[in-house]
């Protein structure tokens, strides 16, 4: 009846998630030429304007690239908890976290060395997106329970937190329109390394290595796709995969958080609902597209940070800014298609068959 | 006078628990296929712009509730086309569908924004303050009901018709549905459509009915509420109902704690939804053991090997 037949193909090409990317991201632009088109824009016009805005100068192109950290940052903390086949939702929650433990920590305390408080308040970021996904993590390993729901909604009750606080307990009297928590004094900001490039893009390097390390050289990256491939090997290797999930996903949030205590530190410098603008869902395109490769993330983290600038630029001409997210979404789904025929190939039955 | 109070809270329930219930049906039945959707938030808005739009620009309802179920079926379509036919990763489709939905919605619904919208479901027979739970059952608009035959009309089909059946032996065991000769793709591909339109309705109850206007993000979650519903129903529809009644009751009560005499922050009382559902669900896979009731095939591609 069928004549043709669906099989997997033995050899997949090592660079086909590369090659997939890049039909998807083709695709994507075809999909955003046509809402430009229907909106009666001149997609050429828009694109190259984008481009211009993104990465045309030097200042352009460090805003780019200090986007693209918190994208990377919690794009990279979802592929390590992905390591063990659990998924974070929850990174945009985590990310607020790591922005308000950084502020409780900077309020209660005071070291005049401004380097080591800085590490101190970073380091707190990091705990506080570790702490954010702790109830998610608990409950996954000892009961079960469907981490992508927890981490999600988990993401409402931390904006939820946050915009309790910059309302009351932190809010700063000037900010009186637009609520917010009042600003961390300037010798805890971080550096600027060049243009405005932000040196929290020097520690995103530094953790794209460190997250490479744990996933594809650690001993412990090793034991976490044990543990996320078969529990009966890992049973029998000896391996807790419970223990490796716990800690996979805290460390995973603590990536997010960490991200979200740079944004505070050489973006927003104070706690506001402007910590992350979806930087959290944002990263599991990345994540996702990469097929969870950590140096994937980080190359896709900066084009993704420079779409998003190319992105709010354009609301200038008048452009909505939603464009770069359809952009980001639909290069993932023309990835899918394309790792379709990766992966399977259609073969013509044999009669005799 | 508390009678007045306590039915307006009862009303607030129904309404709050129709929106979550159609979504979380759809899904159920899309679950029970074998097939995860994490995209019911997208759905929701898609529907729910599109719903608003008709609605503003024909003034007819009639059109607005079509337009939306259809156009967040056929949004839900692309997740079907990629994880039924190009059997890719339903996880990571589900979730993009929702950012996509989201995103797609915002844009199209930008010149929206703000706009108030001259016809609204109105209540079939008109009580101005129902003061018992027959007028107040009464007083719920057309949707209210339309979803109440859904449930029963549902629950029939899954178990007592040959269709349902199909559906259930696929999530089930899908090499001996395969074996039995089941269509797989075709059954697949209907059972996330139909979730898709399902999400379209409660989206459409959200923009024509519930809360009348259009803005960004305004499903605030509740695509992931009723993807724990399902979780929380067991996969059955009555228990999805008796569990949307109990979430919309929460929903509602929120916001009139401080009437009863609590002092809340209401930035807290916004949050103990998704607080109470995390716990629910919490609780709920602990005294089932996480055995939930799943269908066993759920997230996982039908591939026939070379035989």
């Amino acid at each position: 009846m069928n004549k043709y037949i669906l099989s997997k193909k033995l050899y997949r090409n090592e660079l086909a998630t590369f090659y997939s990317f890049l039909i998807g991201f083709l695709i994507a632009l075809a999909v955003g030429s046509l809402i430009l088109f229907i909106q009666e824009k001149n997609p050429f016009d828009v694109f190259s304007l984008m481009l211009k805005l993104s990465i045309g100068s030097v200042n352009s192109l460090s805003n780019s690239l200090n986007k693209a950290i918190p994208l990377i940052l919690a794009g990279l903390g979802i592929s390590i908890i992905n390591s063990v086949k659990l998924w974070n939702i929850g990174a945009e929650g985590q990310i607020f976290m790591g922005a308000i433990a950084l502020n409780f920590v900077y309020i209660n305390t005071s070291i005049n060395n401004s380097q080591i408080y800085i590490l101190l308040l970073l380091v707190s970021g990091f705990l506080g997106g570790a702490f954010c996904i702790f109830f998610p993590a608990i409950t996954k390993v000892l009961f079960g329970v469907n981490e992508i729901i927890t981490t999600l909604l988990t993401n409402y009750i931390v904006f939820g937190l946050t915009i309790y606080l910059i309302n009351g307990a932190w809010k700063d009297p000037a900010s009186l329109n637009f609520p917010a928590a009042a600003y961390v004094s300037e010798s805890v900001y971080l550096p600027t390394v060049l243009g405005k490039l932000s040196s929290g893009f020097l520690i995103c390097i530094l953790f794209t290595l460190i997250a490479y390390y744990i996933k594809d050289k650690s001993v412990f990256g090793y034991e976490m796709r044990i543990a996320g491939g078969s529990e009966l090997t890992a049973i029998y290797a000896g391996i807790s995969a419970k223990q490796k999930a716990f800690f996979a996903m805290l460390i995973g949030g603590g990536f997010a958080g960490l991200a979200g205590a740079i944004e505070l530190l050489s973006q927003t410098h104070r706690v506001s609902t402007g910590i992350s603008q979806g930087f959290g869902y944002t990263a599991i395109i990345v994540a996702a597209i990469t097929g969870m490769r950590p140096i994937g993330i980080f190359l896709v983290g900066c084009l993704f940070g420079a779409l998003t600038i190319g992105g709010s630029v354009i609301q200038t001409i008048g452009v909505s800014s939603y464009i770069a997210e359809i952009i980001q979404a639909t290069t993932l789904f023309g990835a899918l298609v394309a790792q379709f025929f990766f992966s399977y190939e259609i073969l013509k039955k044999d009669e005799n068959d | 006078m508390i009678d007045v109070q306590l039915m307006g809270l009862l009303n607030a329930t129904l309404q709050a628990a129709t929106l979550l219930f159609i979504a979380a049906l759809g899904e159920l039945i899309t679950e029970k296929s074998g097939i995860l959707n994490l995209g019911v938030e997208g759905m929701i808005s898609v529907g729910a712009v599109s719903g608003f739009i008709t609605a503003i620009n024909t003034e007819s309802l009639f059109l607005a509730v079509i337009v939306g179920v259809l156009s967040a079926s056929a949004f839900s379509s692309i997740h079907a086309f990629v994880t039924v036919v190009l059997k890719q990763d339903q996880t990571v489709s589900g979730l993009i569908l929702t950012i996509l939905g989201l995103s797609l919605s915002s844009l199209i619904g930008k010149p929206y924004v703000g706009k108030k919208l001259e016809v609204k479901l109105e209540s079939l027979i008109d009580i101005a303050e129902p003061s018992n739970i027959f007028q107040v059952l009464l007083s719920q608009n057309l949707i209210f009901y339309i979803a109440i035959l859904l449930m029963i009309f549902t629950a029939y089909i899954l178990k007592k018709t040959m269709f349902g059946r199909r559906i259930e032996a696929i999530g089930e065991d899908l090499k001996s549905a395969d074996s039995m000769g089941l269509k797989i793709a075709k059954t697949q591909f209907i059972a996330t459509c139909v979730g898709g339109a399902f999400a379209g309705l409660s989206g459409v109850y959200l923009t024509l009915s519930y809360v009348p206007y259009w803005t960004d993000g305004m499903t605030s979650g509740r695509g992931w509420i009723a993807l724990a519903l399902v979780i929380f129903g067991g996969w059955k529809p009555y228990r999805t109902a008796f569990g949307a009644l109990l979430f919309g009751f929460l929903e509602a009560l929120g916001p009139r704690l401080q009437t009863y005499g609590f002092e809340m922050s209401p930035y807290i009382v916004k949050i103990t939804p998704y607080i109470i559902t995390i716990l629910v669900l919490v609780f709920l896979t602990i005294i089932k053991n996480g055995n939930t009731g799943a269908p066993k095939n759920i997230g996982i591609p039908f591939f026939r090997e070379n035989r």
